[in-house]
């Protein structure tokens, strides 16, 4: 049976997390992320599991990846600032392939920026925060409901890919207190890592295939492997042969494009007949969502594309919506990072206009809907 | 081993040396060994792969902590120069403070073949030699041997047996061990220093135990209220006035006892001022029978003012049709349509401080939007104050639901 609880976004992610079987938790506390590490603190010891304050975010997230190397799921939260010093350890997770969760609580930057306002000024990081090209997932939620549901996907994809997965969240949803009905646990869809099946003198740690993910074995079970940040064969083990380095760019660059439908998700509101559109994300939508009920009673035709996934991003679902509307709106707590891939992929078939504000204020309904009602003049 | 040791390469020896703790140690599982090179045994395959982790210099030290949180039993050997020690310095402090079980295999200028000096000098430039000078040499052991680990000793890869004891001792110390790692002929192994303190797992896991909860912590909050019986359209809930006035608890008072106790979606949105310093405190409260969207009462259908700035604020922004409730002594300079209500004298009458402000607040919120029955929030004020304050809370919640009730009669027939 389900249950109701009040919490924020942050606590959300916490029990999501709990709920998922993670056990490891490293971090370094951060405004606007701390409740999140505050309440593992206190919960990961009753569940048999293990948090530890680190020195820095570097070291949280390379605590993550030894811990998830030794079988634990694990994840670490941070803020803007940390999640800069976590891009180098990062990149070796996405290299080596192991499973681990990144919570973005994202604030005004760059820098120190403005620590306590709401940004989500963090897309292209999640996307290219570590150097060179690569697969990555990252999923944004517009409430602490979905905050829950999408801290339990983010383990589930994670250990289904063998990826690190950025779950990155606005300080309006993690410091929203709200109502949430957790389900019961019976009910909820937890991934367990696959063990290999090979005998280990003939287990592929890194088996190539186009959209093939090798079970990850866990180290003391029986498997001596090679695990590397330098780019490896099969096996593990470093190369620099062209013929190898190119099977592994198709794994690396397929082992998620393979798989999109079961990874990238989005919510439609009222598009069916909309004319105009707004593309907007985390809690910045919610304001979006709340303009399309007030557009709608003044007989505008609008509607939302909502991105869920962020990273892949849903671009079948914005050309479909380029090809339907005549104008999109992209609303976003940012100078622009989504409307640039919106317009990229309209290609010029809706015009694509912003609305944006760094001043760590929400954007409010009022905002968009003048956005909107401009837009509706312009026709 | 199936090499001749008179031809091994240095790093075969480390590995011969390490890779003793697998035959030592039959009730221990092999080693993991991290370091930033790689492990190259498969050309040729000498040997069958080791469990190896290769990564940024430094980070290994902090890899290794969650690792070992993983793998209580498992010996992780880590192998280091002086820069990596140099990059993990900050991981190496923590890692030594906590006593993590790592072994930490330091190696000396002589293995690496360099001399006592960082990467630059390693790269053969031709740098002057007044500036190298200025330099002083990178000796890793002594700088770790200064941390309090729990296991310091030294051994030479000329005496490849001997060296193997030392890590052996290193790994069972089962704490935060260092071995400095040389090519001196001369050199006598041996164990520099030792002490006895838990490892920071095994403490950490013995603490936790205490702590392990019957259910596994796992159920949290509680059965679903049956939905309301009609729909409730989205209610805007704002109140404002200054820190002191405890606002941010009826805040929760309110949207809990919607979304807990009356079956409707609620949000709670604030920004708090601190009590002793008065400062602006207000909560926005959303109700509606369908989940909410904007959470902001930009346009609240109720709002309530309890000082005359919080008035003079958000007043205009109020729906068009929505109510204005102002503190009849503070807010003095009424707007047009504010309905006063003596709400913090009725905080002070019933509950003996202006503290409850808030919850006569929301007591006038529940006369005037009909959103939320005071049977709720009597059950909502009775899960958010301590037990001896229930009882005037209470009192305070009805004394501001009957003042609103007179007030907007009175207003009615004026």
């Amino acid at each position: 049976m389900s249950r109701v609880c009040f919490m924020h976004g942050n606590e959300a992610v916490a029990e999501g997390a709990l709920a998922a079987g993670c056990r490891f938790y490293a971090g370094y506390p951060i405004t606007p992320s701390s409740e999140i590490a505050e309440i593992l603190s206190g919960r990961l010891p009753e569940v048999g599991g293990v948090f530890l304050q680190m020195e820095d975010e570097i070291a949280s997230m390379a605590a993550i990846i030894g811990a998830s190397l030794g079988g634990l799921k694990s994840a670490t939260a941070t803020s803007g600032p940390g999640f800069s010093l976590m891009q180098e350890n990062l990149g070796f997770a996405v290299m080596s392939e192991i499973p681990c969760v990144v919570v973005n609580v994202q604030r005004v930057g760059p820098s120190t920026g403005l620590p306590t306002r709401a940004a989500q000024g963090d897309v292209m990081q999640a996307r290219w925060g570590t150097h060179g090209d690569h697969p990555i997932i990252a999923l944004t939620p517009s409430s602490a409901q979905e905050a829950f549901h999408l801290s339990v996907r983010a383990f589930n994809l994670a250990e289904q890919f063998r990826t690190p997965v950025i779950l990155l969240l606005d300080a309006i949803v993690a410091q929203l207190k709200e109502k949430v009905e957790l389900p019961d646990p019976a009910d909820l869809v937890v991934v367990e890592r696959p063990k290999p099946t090979a005998p280990p003198g003939e287990y592929k740690p890194y088996a190539f295939g186009r959209g093939q993910v090798a079970p990850l074995a866990v180290f003391g079970d029986g498997y001596r492997y090679h695990v590397t940040g330098l780019v490896h064969d099969e096996y593990g083990f470093p190369t620099e042969d062209p013929e190898i380095v190119n099977r592994w760019w198709e794994h690396m660059t397929t082992k998620l494009d393979a798989h999109l439908d079961e990874i990238v998700q989005w919510e439609s509101v009222r598009l069916d007949d909309a004319e105009i559109a707004v593309v907007a994300y985390g809690g910045t939508a919610r304001a979006a969502a709340h303009a399309v009920t007030q557009a709608r009673a003044q007989g505008l035709k609008l509607g939302l594309l909502r991105p869920i996934t962020l990273w892949p991003f849903p671009e079948a679902a914005v050309r479909r919506l380029a090809g339907q509307v005549r104008r999109i709106v992209v609303a976003e707590m940012n100078l622009g990072q989504v409307r640039l891939e919106v317009e990229r992929l309209s290609a010029g078939r809706a015009e694509v206009t912003g609305v944006h504000r760094v001043d760590g204020l929400a954007i409010t309904p009022e905002q968009i809907l003048a956005a909107v009602q401009d837009a509706a003049v312009r026709r | 081993m199936t090499y001749d040791r008179r031809f091994a390469t240095t790093w075969q020896l480390l590995m011969d040396a390490t890779c003793t703790v697998m035959g030592l140690g039959r009730d221990r599982p092999p080693p993991v060994i991290l370091s930033s090179l790689p492990d190259l045994p498969y050309k040729p395959r000498a040997r069958a792969p080791l469990s190896f982790v290769q990564g940024p210099p430094g980070r290994l030290i902090a890899l290794a902590i969650g690792l070992r949180a993983a793998l209580p039993d498992t010996p992780l050997v880590l192998i280091m120069n002086a820069d990596a020690v140099s990059l993990g310095t900050n991981h190496l402090i923590h890692a030594a403070r906590r006593n993590i079980g790592l072994t930490l295999l330091l190696l000396r200028a002589e293995v690496t073949q360099t001399d006592d000096r960082p990467a630059l000098d390693r790269l053969g430039w031709d740098r002057p030699e007044a500036q190298q000078a200025l330099e002083g040499a990178a000796r890793p052991l002594e700088w770790v041997s200064a941390l309090n680990a729990a296991f310091v000793g030294r051994g030479s890869l000329h005496d490849p047996d001997g060296l193997a004891e030392v890590i052996h001792q290193a790994v069972e110390a089962r704490g935060f061990a260092v071995v400095g790692v040389t090519a001196e002929t001369t050199l006598e192994r041996g164990v520099l220093s030792r002490a006895e303190w838990p490892e920071y797992f095994d403490a950490y896991r013995e603490w936790a135990r205490g702590l392990r909860s019957p259910d596994g912590g796992a159920v949290r909050g509680r059965p679903a209220p049956p939905p309301p019986a009609r729909p409730v359209p989205r209610c805007e809930v704002r109140i404002a006035g200054l820190g002191g006035h405890g606002i941010k608890l009826a805040g929760a008072v309110l949207s809990e006892a919607a979304g807990l106790h009356a079956g409707l979606w609620a949000t709670q949105r604030g920004e708090y001022g601190a009590a002793t310093r008065g400062g602006p405190s207000l909560v926005d409260v959303v109700m509606s029978s369908e989940p909410i969207t904007y959470a902001g009462a930009d346009h609240a259908d109720v709002l309530v003012a309890l000082s005359q700035k919080a008035a003079e604020r958000y007043a205009a922004g109020r729906d068009p049709r929505g109510r204005l409730i102002v503190d009849a002594a503070e807010v003095t300079d009424r707007p047009p349509g504010a309905l006063a209500v003596p709400i913090t004298a009725l905080a002070r009458e019933h509950a003996g401080a202006p503290i409850a402000a808030g919850i006569v607040s929301v007591g006038c919120v529940a006369a005037l939007t009909g959103v939320v029955s005071l049977e709720a929030l009597r059950a909502s004020v009775a899960e958010h104050v301590p037990g001896r304050m229930i009882a005037r809370n209470i009192r305070a919640l009805e004394a501001g639901y009957a003042a609103a009730r007179q007030a907007l009669e009175a207003d009615e027939h004026a």
